[in-house]
């Protein structure tokens, strides 16, 4: 936790190295058996892996950021989509015997958090050629430098060391006391239909794609990020059910370190597309495009498609086998009933907050 | 396949063209012949060594000899020897590369048959003229492959198919054949004091084979294949005839479009190639890793793309269940070799169905890490490319491992396929990214 609010520290260059460095810990965290990153120190306090140097660079960056009188943005919390099934719900369906449910969330949360990995891999462009103004000694400055090196390290581990892959599963293993896991996680972890052949439709097309691929990205786990908050406070109220879960106290614990861990992935992605945003770009045909219109262009465009259909899919997908499932309940009709009875409506809010400022700019 | 064996090929005296030497004692004593030869190859060399105290010489040209020796039985003999040297052709994990090689040839070298041997078997399968069925029937062969060959053809009611035809007598030459190649491995395995195990594989084959000459297994399987991709991804599995088909004669709504790599075609037609890449992995991997199910045959000649990006896949001969939970072992073993987590790979190797001899794991350890070191940042990166395929098959080869899970060979050869295609291309074959995981 930020038990080290270094006020002095405006250094705002790091090696690969400083950033991966993580602190001494008085004792290391090992979930079911696995060795985990991170640690605890001498009173028991958890403590995130990486952080040394990483979170006050992160800090500096946005105060470096803040003193040039730009500003950092923020994705309001309305917009985050609830789990489903709920809380309620799920503790509905463990007491008269239907885990498959939250079992397979849980699941597909560890190999969510898993494939986070895959931004340490991301074709970085030539930003020296794109971005108009400065940009040393930002966050932009270290994502290939660091940055995305130690976010893919965090949700998937590193050597012998598990993340937030192996923390999760741990923690649905200690609840569900290692649960037979359901085949069908792949399958509703992929995406929908292909893209045909066609040539991908570009939001910017005046911009270097790899550019634009690597904004789109990072836009899309930042808003993953942020809405994991959701994830969490179903994760620990599910797993804290002692009714339901055979280890409370230690699977919840481990969905709190997993929390812990994630802030500086959604303070280092706000910063750098905040830094895009305050900064002008080269098109490729040599015009001058505001970082601000596409940042914000790209948010927009992806929390209306995540808030709108993200919800109703998986509504659709954990209902789809429902029915079987409640048949293997002691009284059917009786739970689908009570479990119907939770069922609370949400639609998302009708603004995105980056809503393009021209009725058709981009 | 493709449609006209290459020139090179000599007919031999048996005369292909009137159909397959069904001669069983000459097809014994030809499969005794090459074995005699192969086993003489390699042992009097080390005999004279021996006697001479010369150092051991590589032995890849030995290896190519016998490879040639056994491909020109197979060509000579056709029927089921050629699907022994294609299986054989499919497993790099035990024979040596200059085998595999030269065996491979053996996709390309099928001679047609006679029209009328083709009409006579449909005939008989339908119990029907030709033309109470077909009202056109082409006579030349749109293809011949190693079991049956495809005609183009028109219903009544004008529908185009595709008649897939087995050979005739096949059945009962699979069991002479294979007979004489089992008999031979076990004088093999007698005298060679460390031997490949090759009877386990050669009954693989037999079933495999098996498999393959029921076409009604064929049908099902593509049913299948359209039963997962029934919410319009854009996949084209032909339709099969049922009413027109039987364990011998296949009759499939006919398909046409570009063969997937050639590259020029793809872009005339406004198609961009990495996104068909993109497509075909998908398709597969839907299939390996969440359906369980999957066509285990990708070549190019089995891949077309229609101009509107669909994607076609044909011949289901060989398609495969996979057990419960392969799926989720195969993604933990890529995605622990993504993350260098060496004792995830041992569970995920172990979880697969891998075992070695004394139950030493580091062995799986360096199967991996040999394929890792193929990489640029010496981890696995999601790409399972043709030289990562070779390095773990070569590391199979050359470690004491007891079971090496033939689905995960079939699975691998799969991709390496797909990777050859997207390379083709010029792209990349990324497994991960084809999962399209919403981080
Ligand atoms: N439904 C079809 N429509 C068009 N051509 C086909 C069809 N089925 C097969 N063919 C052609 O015949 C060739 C051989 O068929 P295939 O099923 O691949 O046989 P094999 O199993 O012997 O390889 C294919 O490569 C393709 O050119
Ligand atoms: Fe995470
Ligand atoms: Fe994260």
């Amino acid at each position: 936790m930020s038990t080290e609010v270094k006020l002095a520290d405006d250094r705002l260059d790091y090696s690969l190295e400083d950033l991966l460095a993580s602190g001494d810990f008085a004792e290391p965290l090992i979930a079911g058996g696995v060795r985990c990153h991170g640690g605890f120190d001498a009173d028991g306090v958890y403590g995130s892996p990486r952080v040394l140097h990483r979170k006050p660079a992160i800090q500096a960056w946005q105060r470096a950021l803040q003193a040039q009188g730009h500003e950092l943005l923020e994705i309001s919390s309305d917009l985050m989509p609830p789990q489903y099934p709920s809380v309620d719900q799920a503790v509905l369906l463990c007491r008269n015997g239907v885990r498959e449910p939250v079992v397979r969330a849980l699941t597909i949360i560890s190999v969510v958090e898993g494939f986070g990995a895959i931004i340490r891999d991301v074709k970085m462009p030539d930003l020296e050629s794109i971005v108009v103004e400065p940009f040393h000694g930002t966050a932009l400055a270290h994502l290939a430098g660091g940055l995305f090196e130690a976010h893919a390290r965090d949700e998937a581990g590193w050597g012998d060391e598990g993340g937030h892959k192996q923390m999760w599963e741990a923690a649905r293993d200690l609840a569900f006391e290692s649960p037979e896991i359901p085949d069908d996680v792949l399958m509703r972890i992929m995406g929908g239909p292909g893209g045909r052949g066609r040539p991908r439709k570009r939001g910017f097309p005046q911009i270097d794609e790899t550019f634009e691929r690597m904004v789109g990205l990072m836009s899309n786990v930042l808003i993953v990020e942020l809405f994991a908050e959701e994830v969490f406070r179903w994760g620990k109220a599910v797993l804290a059910n002692p009714e339901i879960s055979a280890e409370p106290e230690q699977a919840s614990a481990m969905v709190g370190y997993i929390e812990s861990d994630e802030n500086p992935h959604v303070e280092y992605l706000r910063t750098a597309l905040s830094e895009v945003a305050a900064r002008n770009l080269r098109t490729s045909d040599g015009a001058i495009l505001s970082g601000r219109e596409v940042v914000h262009g790209t948010l927009h465009s992806m929390l209306r498609q995540i808030t709108r259909q993200r919800p109703e899919e998986q509504r659709a997908q954990v209902r789809e086998n429902m029915a079987k499932l409640f048949t293997q309940a002691e009284n059917p009709s009786a739970l689908r009933e009570e479990f119907e009875s939770l069922e609370q409506p949400w639609s998302p809010p009708p603004h995105t907050g980056f809503e393009p400022q021209l009725p058709d700019s981009g | 396949m493709v449609a006209a064996a290459p020139h090179w090929i000599r007919t031999p005296a048996s005369g292909l063209r009137l159909g397959v030497q069904q001669n069983r004692l000459w097809r014994t004593w030809r499969v005794a012949r090459t074995g005699i030869y192969i086993w003489a190859i390699y042992k009097f060399p080390s005999w004279t060594r021996r006697l001479l105290g010369r150092p051991t010489p590589s032995l890849r040209p030995t290896h190519e000899r016998a490879a040639h020796a056994v491909l020109a039985c197979a060509l000579e003999m056709q029927g089921p020897i050629i699907k022994v040297c294609q299986g054989i052709a499919t497993r790099s994990d035990v024979f040596p590369r200059a085998v595999v090689e030269i065996l491979k040839q053996c996709h390309d070298a099928v001679p047609a048959r006679e029209y009328s041997a083709v009409k006579a078997v449909v005939e008989q399968e339908l119990g029907k003229p030709l033309d109470a069925v077909f009202s056109d029937f082409d006579t030349r062969p749109l293809a011949s492959a190693s079991l049956a060959q495809v005609h183009r053809a028109r219903l009544h009611d004008g529908r185009e198919v595709a008649v897939k035809v087995q050979y005739p007598g096949l059945e009962a030459l699979v069991k002479t054949d294979l007979r004489s190649v089992r008999i031979a491995c076990r004088v093999y395995e007698f005298f060679d004091p460390q031997p490949i195990a090759l009877l386990p594989l050669l009954t693989e084959i037999t079933d495999h084979t098996a498999m393959e000459l029921d076409f009604r297994r064929e049908a099902d399987s593509a049913d299948h294949v359209r039963e997962i991709f029934s919410e319009g991804e854009g996949v084209i599995v032909p339709e099969v005839y049922r009413e027109w088909s039987t364990g011998r004669v296949l009759t499939m709504e006919l398909v046409e479009g570009i063969k997937i790599t050639e590259l020029e075609a793809l872009e005339a037609a406004g198609l961009d190639p990495g996104q068909v890449v993109q497509d075909l992995m998908q398709i597969f991997v839907r299939m390996i890793f969440a359906a369980g199910f999957f066509q285990a045959d990708p070549h190019p000649g089995n891949l077309m793309v229609r101009p509107s990006g669909d994607i076609i896949v044909i011949d289901y001969g060989l398609s495969k269940h996979l057990p419960r939970g392969f799926g989720m072992g195969l993604f933990e073993l890529l995605f622990s070799m993504m993350t260098m987590n060496e004792s995830a790979m041992v569970r995920a190797f172990t979880e697969l169905g891998f075992r070695t001899e004394d139950g030493d794991t580091d062995v799986f350890l360096l199967i991996a890490r040999r394929m890792m070191r193929r990489s640029d940042t010496g981890r696995f990166e999601g790409e399972f490319t043709e030289e990562m395929t070779g390095e773990l098959f070569d590391a199979i080869r050359e470690n004491p491992l007891v079971d090496v899970p033939t689905d995960f060979v079939l699975v691998g050869r799969v991709f390496s396929f797909l990777s050859g295609i997207a390379h083709t291309l010029g792209h990349e074959a990324n497994v991960l990214e084809a999962m399209g995981a919403r981080t």
